[in-house]
Parts: structure tokens; C-alpha cells; sequence
């Protein structure tokens, strides 16, 4: 009974999404997300691979009329750009986005035809969301880079000024973040948060390590940057202090249990092999 | 979402159910017509060869389309004022009916993709009965939106200019009676023009968007509608086409093709006691480019970005482009 219950719900749902068009859930990520989607300038045309599977997803084609002024990639990114300057007046909304079009002398109907990487309808907050968190991403690569000194730091202080770094970037925007993370969280947008945090974090544990890890401690350590990540950036939201003082002690702090966690497991894994050295010691000599 | 329930929660009147569960009942009744197919088939062939040893006597004008039979571009325009004049007083319901009442979440849909915005001078093209028009009006000017606006774009709602241009005046006559209707009539938000979409009377670059739904495949020339629009939007602005197409899955497609030539001209018959005209819809769909032809040429117009969605498994599309 309650499995042709749940059939029908299923076949009824299903049947209306066919008529609405709506994109099928279980190939709601066919748009392939390339990293730094709207910062690349030097790949224009953008191929939908997907484009021949079914009728339920939308298909794009692309020109690169470069002729003279900029192409539509081009003026997204500028609008994307020019909307930050808004946002903290306006949030992370249209409304924002609206207003840097006037800016720009573009038409504000541009605002809709932006759509985020990961679906298939207009969102256009999300697409600046997913603007700003690259731009952060790609700030914080060329400082990397340009920085040296890092390398002298032992690796946990090395993550501990990284994550820093970063979200000193994040810090004029901090009166409107919790509307980017809401933004963030929603179901159409979490897969590519997902994908642009977990970016974030290689980036973070690169720089930080200079040696190959193996499998198991890979994911482990990115976990745990990912999670000391998070928690700062919550902490930060309510954080009165000058300069954001309380996050970074809150921060240091955070870094050193996760290292002292380590150390914790190494002597654990220590204490284990000696016992049971002096086992198979005890067992050798006959056992008393 | 909440346009849809606004929608549904409006009553359907008995007469319009029981037409419907009678409609289903001649669609699984009558007996499938495997011929319709070859028809259509020969039909195409055919009128592929008429164009390429069309006679030399049409000297000045070149054959179009009247659905399937050829006539001089003269011609059509004048069998489309025809057609649209004797629908016009019954172009809702006949909608509401061939449609199934689908017709008015596309209208959404295309609504919903153009996003509106306090302020928008706005053209919509073939859009008679105002169903567009009235949604986009309503859509900025809806308390949800209100609620959460900025100061700034109180002062612009009174600056939102909606156009909506028709080549029939009869058909535009309907939507400023319903206008009135439904209390839009005395805004000065709402301006009907009588004008042909191959040659707008708008100045160049002054509209944010241009929509046009279930229009275009009654044109003459679809580029110079798309040259059009092109000219007459702003840099930035978007242009929506609303429109029937090509549905290529296997099943569906028998299914549709069935409904569309077995059932819509008695339909047609039946209620607005015209079969031509509806004969005339559905060659008309046929004889429209398919969906990435026709995206090749809003591509060719100078648009960007230009995709489409396709609605109810090809049956409509939404092709947008904008113009940078």
C-alpha cells in the first residue's frame, strides 16, 4: 500500500515536472562547473557538453563577437565585478546587480540571464556568490605566490596566517555574509559551495605542506582544515572585537588542538605498538 | 512559485471541465491515423521541391508559407490579419482548451525567465490578448516584491512602460477590454500599439526587453523580426520568444502529431466554428524551423548568449537571447 502510495507521488511528481520543463532532479548538475568560470576571459565560448542528451535541459550556443567592444562573458564578469560595490548596501541580491548595470549603462535585464554554474534557471545572487568566493580563491593563490616568507613557518602556523588571509577578505562584506552563506546552503547552490570550499582548502594545505600525503591522511587533514575553516568564518559573524582580534585567538587556537590532535594519535599509535611489543615478549619468554 | 497557485486557485468553470473529459474521450475513441505521418512526410518533400523550380513569373515576390500550401508574401500577411481577426474573440478559450490550461505556466515560465524589474520599459511583440503584458505588470507590481524593495525603486515604478504591439486591431481590442477587466486599464503602464513586428515604429536601443509569444511563426520574414528586435533593444537587453515547436522524442511525437491534426481543427469547429484557421495553427507549427535552426538565427541577429528550454518535452520553446 505504501509503496504504490509512494509510486504514484514519485510518477505524479515526475509527470508535472515534464510539463513545467523543469529540469530532471538526477541530471540537475549537466552544466559542467569549470573553476574560475567567470574570471577566465581567455575561454569565451563556453560548450554545454552535455547538449544532445535530453529534452529536459536547456542548450546554449555561444558567439565570441569580439568585435570592437566586449563579449557577453566579458560583461558578465565586469557586471559581476561592479556588483560588489553594492552589495554592501543592497546585499547579496538582484537588487545589487540592478543597480551596477546602471552603473555600467547596461540595460538591468542582463541581471536575468545570469545563471550560476550549477543550475539550470536564472539565480543571479547565487552567480555573484559564486563570483566573489573564486575571486577570493584567486586572490589568495597570488599572494601565495608572491609571498615567501610562508615557507619559514613551521605548517601550522603556515594555515593559521592562510586562513586568515582569507577571510580578512571576506571582512568588509561581514555585516551581509550570513545572506552569501544562506545562499550558499540552498539545495540548487550547495554543490557548487561544495566544490569552491573543498578548492579552497587544497589551496590552504598546498601551500601549507610541502610533501606528498598518502590517501587516508589526505582526506583527513582536509577535513579538519575544512571544519577549523567553517567555524572561524561562523565565529567571525559574531565577532565585535577591533580588527576581529577574538576570531584569530579563537583561530590559533583552533589550529593548535587540531595539531595537538595529531600528535594525541601519534602517541596513541606509539603506546599501542609498545604493548604490544611486551606482549609478544611475554609471550616468547613463556609467559609468567 | 506563488503565480502558480494564484493561477489555480482562480475557479474553472463546470462547462470548461466537461469539454475537457469530452475532448479525452474523442482522443482515446477515434481511431489512430497512420497515414497523417506519410502526409506530413510528402507534403515537406514536396514544397522543398516547389521552391527550388519555382516559375519565373513570381518575379518580385518570393513564395512563403501559409502553413502547408505556398502563397506570395503579399499574400500572407493578409491571410494571417484574416485568420487573427475571425479568432480573435475566441482566442482565450480556444487557448485555455487546445492547451489543456498549459498555456498559462509557459506564459509564467516566459515571465519568470525575464525577471522583471521596476522601471523596465518593456515591448511585447504579437501579444494581442495581453496575457504576457499583464503578467509582467503584475509581477513587478506585486506585494511579495513590493515588500522588499528599495526606496529607489518606488520612484521607478511609476516609470515601468509596457508596450505591447499587435498587427491586428481586433486582437488588441480584446486586451484592452481585458485590461479594464482586470483593473490594469487605467495605468499609464500599459500602452497598446497597433504596428507590424517586421517594422517596429520604437526608436533604436530604447527597450530593456523584448518578448514574443506564439508570434513569430506567423511572420513573413523572421529575420527582420530579429533585425528588429535587435535594433530596438538597449545594450543589455534580452529578447524572449514563447513558441511551439518540434518535438522529437518517438512515442510523444505520434501522440502529438495525432492530437494536432486529428483533434484541434474539431475542436476548432466545435467552438469557434472555424476549422481553417486552426488547420492553419498547426501546419504553421510544423513548418516553423526546429529549435536549433531557430537558434542560429537569433545567433545571426547579432544576440548572445542565445539558448533555449525546451517545456512539455519540445512541444514549446523558450529561446533568449541578449543583445551586447
Amino acid at each position: 500500500m505504501m509503496q504504490r502510495g509512494r509510486r504514484l507521488f514519485q510518477f505524479s511528481y515526475y509527470s508535472y515536472s515534464f510539463l513545467r520543463g523543469k529540469s530532471n532532479p538526477s541530471c540537475s548538475s549537466s552544466l559542467i562547473r569549470t573553476p574560475f568560470r567567470f574570471l577566465s576571459s581567455n575561454n569565451p565560448v563556453d560548450v554545454d557538453t552535455s547538449a544532445s542528451s535530453s529534452s529536459f535541459i536547456h542548450h546554449q550556443h555561444t558567439t565570441t563577437d569580439t568585435s570592437g567592444g566586449f563579449n557577453y562573458q566579458q560583461q558578465q564578469a565586469r557586471l559581476l565585478q561592479a556588483s560588489l560595490n553594492h552589495v554592501i548596501r543592497l546585499g547579496w541580491t538582484e537588487a545589487a546587480m540592478i543597480a551596477a548595470a546602471r552603473d555600467l549603462a547596461l540595460s538591468p535585464s542582463i541581471v536575468g540571464s545570469i545563471s550560476s554554474s550549477s543550475s539550470s534557471s536564472p539565480s543571479a545572487a547565487a552567480a555573484l556568490v559564486e563570483y566573489f568566493m573564486d575571486q577570493c580563491l584567486q586572490n589568495l593563490i597570488h599572494i601565495i605566490q608572491d609571498s615567501g616568507d610562508l615557507q619559514d613557518l613551521p605548517p601550522s602556523h603556515r594555515i593559521s596566517n592562510l586562513i586568515k588571509l582569507r577571510l580578512q577578505m571576506q571582512a568588509p562584506y561581514i555585516s551581509n555574509w550570513p545572506q552569501a552563506l544562506s545562499i550558499q546552503a540552498q539545495p540548487s547552490n550547495i554543490s557548487t559551495s561544495f566544490k569552491q570550499r573543498a578548492m579552497l582548502v587544497d589551496e590552504f594545505l598546498n601551500a601549507s605542506y610541502n610533501e606528498q600525503p598518502t590517501a587516508p591522511d589526505w582526506y583527513l587533514k582536509r577535513t579538519i582544515v575544512a571544519g577549523i575553516y567553517s567555524t572561524t568564518e561562523l565565529y567571525m559573524l559574531t565577532d565585535n572585537s577591533t580588527d576581529f582580534e577574538d576570531t584569530w585567538i579563537f583561530l590559533n587556537e583552533r589550529v593548535r588542538d587540531a595539531f595537538d590532535l595529531e600528535k594525541t594519535f601519534q602517541e596513541v599509535k606509539y603506546f599501542a605498538e609498545a604493548v604490544g611489543a611486551g606482549f609478544q615478549g611475554f609471550k616468547n619468554k613463556g609467559g609468567y | 512559485m506563488a503565480k502558480v497557485s494564484d493561477q489555480l486557485k482562480r475557479p474553472f468553470s463546470y462547462t470548461y471541465n466537461v469539454v475537457v473529459l469530452v475532448l479525452l474521450l474523442i482522443f482515446v475513441s477515434l481511431p489512430k491515423v497512420n497515414r497523417m505521418s506519410a502526409r506530413i512526410v510528402a507534403r515537406r518533400l514536396g514544397s522543398k521541391l516547389l521552391h527550388r523550380f519555382a516559375p519565373a513569373a513570381t518575379l518580385h515576390s518570393h513564395a512563403t508559407s501559409f502553413g502547408f500550401k505556398e502563397v506570395n508574401e503579399e499574400e500572407k500577411s493578409q491571410l494571417v490579419g484574416n485568420v487573427f481577426t475571425k479568432v480573435a474573440s475566441n482566442y482565450d478559450i480556444m487557448n485555455d482548451l487546445m492547451s489543456g490550461g498549459l498555456h498559462r505556466l509557459w506564459k509564467d515560465r516566459l515571465v519568470s525567465k525575464l525577471s522583471p524589474f521596476p522601471g523596465m520599459k518593456h515591448l511585447d511583440v504579437a501579444g494581442g490578448t495581453g496575457d504576457v503584458a499583464f503578467r509582467i505588470l503584475e509581477s513587478i507590481n506585486s506585494v511579495s516584491r513590493r515588500a522588499t524593495e528599495d526606496t529607489l525603486e518606488d520612484d521607478l515604478q511609476e516609470e515601468t512602460q509596457i508596450y505591447v504591439c499587435d498587427i491586428n486591431p481586433n486582437m488588441l481590442n480584446v486586451g484592452k477590454k481585458r485590461a479594464q477587466e482586470r483593473g490594469l486599464g487605467d495605468l499609464g503602464s500599459l500602452v497598446w500599439v497597433e504596428g507590424d513586428a517586421e517594422k517596429l515604429t520604437f526608436k533604436d536601443d530604447s527597450m530593456d526587453g523584448y518578448t514574443i509569444a506564439f508570434g513569430i511563426r506567423n511572420v513573413t520574414h523572421i529575420e527582420k523580426v530579429l533585425a528588429e528586435a535587435y535594433r530596438v533593444l538597449k545594450k543589455g537587453g534580452r529578447f524572449l520568444c514563447l513558441e511551439l515547436s518540434h518535438v522529437d522524442t518517438p512515442v510523444f511525437k505520434q501522440l502529438y502529431d495525432y492530437y494536432s491534426f486529428s483533434v484541434i481543427p474539431v475542436l476548432g469547429e466545435l467552438v469557434a466554428g472555424d476549422r481553417d484557421s486552426y488547420q492553419y495553427l498547426v501546419e504553421s507549427v510544423r513548418r516553423f524551423p526546429p529549435q536549433e535552426v531557430f537558434a542560429s538565427m537569433i545567433a545571426d541577429a547579432g544576440f548572445q548568449k542565445v539558448e533555449y528550454e525546451n517545456l512539455v518535452g519540445g512541444v514549446v520553446a523558450i529561446h533568449s537571447g541578449v543583445k551586447i
